[in-house]
């Protein structure tokens, strides 16, 4: 675990000039005995440090399939991708998973929250994974993280008896618990009403401004899209603007 | 970490009754069945409070004459023992005794007896508890002192509550002085008795003398732990009798511990035991005995664990790899093989009643204490290890499998779609 907190080492002045995101020539086919379905055609998108774009397209255009790309959750049929500067069509599936737990943080739209664990144990989730956190070093880092999107009062509440907004919301301190570059948000405000939505969709805003931190959403929504800096457009697997 | 996986487990137990309940009924059975197994076969071969020697004293119990190609077999004469296993140097203490059985009625109702003759030396071999007086001594062994040292079980059958000791106890018609009262030993054990004698009280060795076979076993407390040297030293003393005794061209005597008479299985010869072949013959029925009930198990996990499919598929994305998946499923498995380990702890203590009971009317005159499977620290612990055993059995493949699951896919919760 040592030389992996070595390799993700951020502050590499060479590789800091990349783009945080790099897919090139990216695509993916899935295949059955039958089908075959394109969901990416030859994407080319570079994302730069500190930049929050909004992806969107009609379903099935391959916008979640860009998102598992980047994520690191699936692979590309063929294409390379680079994310900070590292090429990682070559990394094995133990390199991946640490890669995923030092630099990416990932919103999803049913929020995805463990219901037998409070809310302090799923947002101190990613910090298991990392080695030599000691525990209470994790239980102060989660605190943080709820601090900043003020459920710092419902450590002790479960999933279940939380509202939706305040699912995402500690969906969200989750994602950042571990101080990713990256998040990568799934239609994070598809399940909330507006309010809830436009709440969640500030601490996104904002922790893009005070943290720097690199943010890609997909979502239906132009209003929320409206908020980004850049609007990514796809249709049938193609980007388009 | 461990403490987060022992918190969701615990959660996940007493949020799926259903097959928490089928679970632990599954293991506690499995590991009850193995407890009270193993107790019994502790009871064949382990040492107890009142044979703390018993990993190293033989029992010669029986000795085979060669006679122009016939061969007799039985237990020795005591005056085979006592001409031919003199001044053995490989042991320390010998002593001889003979069994017989005693029925009394009392309220006409018979009750059998296990009858020991004993000599001094046996007492010293053995290191039984005296509730209350004292063993037999050399001089009344030599004076064929009509004493008797009895168990627990044989005062509370004639003396009820009240001590024994001075008290008379008539058997077989004769009146004996009770010295002594000793705790029960394993009723499997060549030591175990409802009275002892001083064997000069036993009427047999006269009928047997100048004869090679008898009704006598030996007791021999071996110097070192090297029993074979024992077995080496007598077969030396056998050869010397080649052609040389009366009534037969060659003897042969056997002598080994209750372990490795119990590791030599059936075959009754005097060759060394292999216990590598017993070891392996116990692992496969503790296996057998894990194995159908692991399998349903396997199953139930499958379906448990599958239910957490989207847990996976959210541990996967923040940083979880296979292995440290496996890792957290092991020990939610082991914790439930262990909680169902304990129940069946606690069922085995019940079950063991209830099959001595059993066991106990197949014989209407000897009757085995209550707490003749008694389960001791050896059993717990290997029904613990057992219980390792089984929840590793029964969890690593469904751990594996699920670790295995494609993080997207696991994220839909095993739908498809975009």
């Amino acid at each position: 675990m040592k030389t992996q907190i070595t390799i993700f080492k951020a502050g590499n002045p060479d590789l800091n000039a990349r783009p945080m995101i790099q897919l090139t020539n990216i695509d993916k086919i899935y295949r059955t005995k039958t089908i075959e379905t394109i969901a990416l055609n030859k994407v080319n998108l570079e994302i730069e440090r500190g930049e929050f774009v909004a992806v969107m397209g009609p379903s099935g255009c391959g916008k979640s399939t860009l998102l598992n790309i980047i994520g690191l959750l699936d692979s590309p049929t063929s294409g390379e991708l680079s994310i900070g500067g590292q090429q990682l069509n070559s990394f094995n599936n133990k390199k991946l998973a640490a890669f995923r737990n030092f630099k990416l943080g990932f919103i999803f739209q049913s929020f995805h929250l463990i219901n037998d664990l409070s809310v302090v144990d799923n947002v101190e989730l990613p910090l298991l994974y990392r080695e030599g956190v000691s525990g209470s070093e994790r239980r102060k880092r989660a605190l943080e993280a709820l601090e900043k999107v003020g459920l710092r009062a419902r450590t002790k509440h479960y999933p279940s008896q939380l509202s939706g907004g305040q699912r995402q919301r500690v969906a969200i301190a989750r994602a950042i618990v571990g101080k990713p570059e990256i998040i990568l948000a799934d239609e994070p405000t598809g399940n909330l009403d507006s309010q809830m939505g436009e709440e969640v969709m500030n601490i996104m805003l904002n922790l893009n401004k005070t943290e720097g931190t690199t943010i890609v959403m997909v979502t239906h929504d132009e209003h929320m899209a409206s908020k980004t800096k850049r609007i990514i457009r796809f249709f049938d697997g193609q980007q388009i603007n | 970490m461990l403490k987060n996986y022992i918190k969701l487990a615990v959660k996940v137990m007493m949020r799926k009754k259903y097959y928490t309940i089928l679970s632990l009924l599954g293991v506690s059975f499995t590991i009850m069945i193995i407890t009270v197994f193993t107790s019994f076969i502790d009871q064949i071969i382990g040492e107890n409070s009142a044979e703390p020697n018993r990993t190293h004293t033989l029992i010669l119990d029986k000795v085979t004459a060669y006679n122009k190609g016939k061969a007799e077999s039985g237990g020795a004469s005591i005056h085979f023992l006592k001409e031919h296993l003199k001044s053995l140097q490989s042991t320390e203490l010998i002593s001889f005794i003979a069994k017989n059985s005693y029925v009394s009625f009392q309220n006409q109702k018979p009750t059998g007896h296990m009858v020991v003759y004993a000599d001094q030396n046996f007492w010293d071999i053995t290191k039984f508890n005296f509730e209350e007086g004292r063993p037999f001594r050399a001089k009344e062994v030599e004076n064929a002192s009509r004493v008797v040292v009895i168990n627990i079980k044989t005062k509370e059958h004639f003396f009820g509550d009240s001590d024994a000791t001075g008290k008379e106890l008539t058997i077989y018609g004769k009146h004996f002085k009770v010295i002594g009262v000793v705790g029960a030993a394993a009723p499997f054990s060549m030591a175990y008795g409802d009275m002892y004698f001083p064997l000069s009280l036993d009427a047999n060795p006269n009928a047997t003398m100048g004869s090679i076979t008898g009704n006598y076993s030996a007791m021999l407390l071996a110097r070192s732990s090297d029993l074979q040297e024992v077995r080496k030293e007598l077969r030396s003393r056998m050869r010397l009798l080649n052609n040389k005794i009366s009534g037969a061209d060659s003897v042969k005597v056997y002598a080994f511990t209750p372990l490795e008479q119990f590791a030599k299985s059936s075959s009754y010869d005097d060759q060394e035991p292999e216990y590598g072949k017993t070891a392996i013959m116990i692992f496969v029925i503790l296996l057998l005995f894990m194995l159908i009930p692991a399998i349903s198990l396997i199953n139930l996990n499958m379906s448990r664990i599958g239910e957490r499919a989207e847990e996976i598929g959210v541990r996967k994305s923040f940083g979880a790899t296979s292995s440290t998946l496996v890792g957290q499923f092991v020990v939610e498995n082991v914790i439930l093989t262990l909680a169902g380990g304990l129940l069946g702890l606690a069922l085995a203590v019940y079950a063991a009643n209830v099959l001595v009971e059993i066991i106990n009317t197949f014989d209407p005159l000897f009757k085995m204490p209550s707490d003749t499977l008694a389960i001791n620290w050896r059993v717990v612990g290997l029904s613990i290890f057992s219980c390792l055993i089984f929840g590793l059995l029964s969890g690593v493949y469904p751990a594996w499998k699920m670790s295995k699951l494609d993080p997207v896919f696991a994220l839909k919760g095993g739908q498809n779609n975009d």
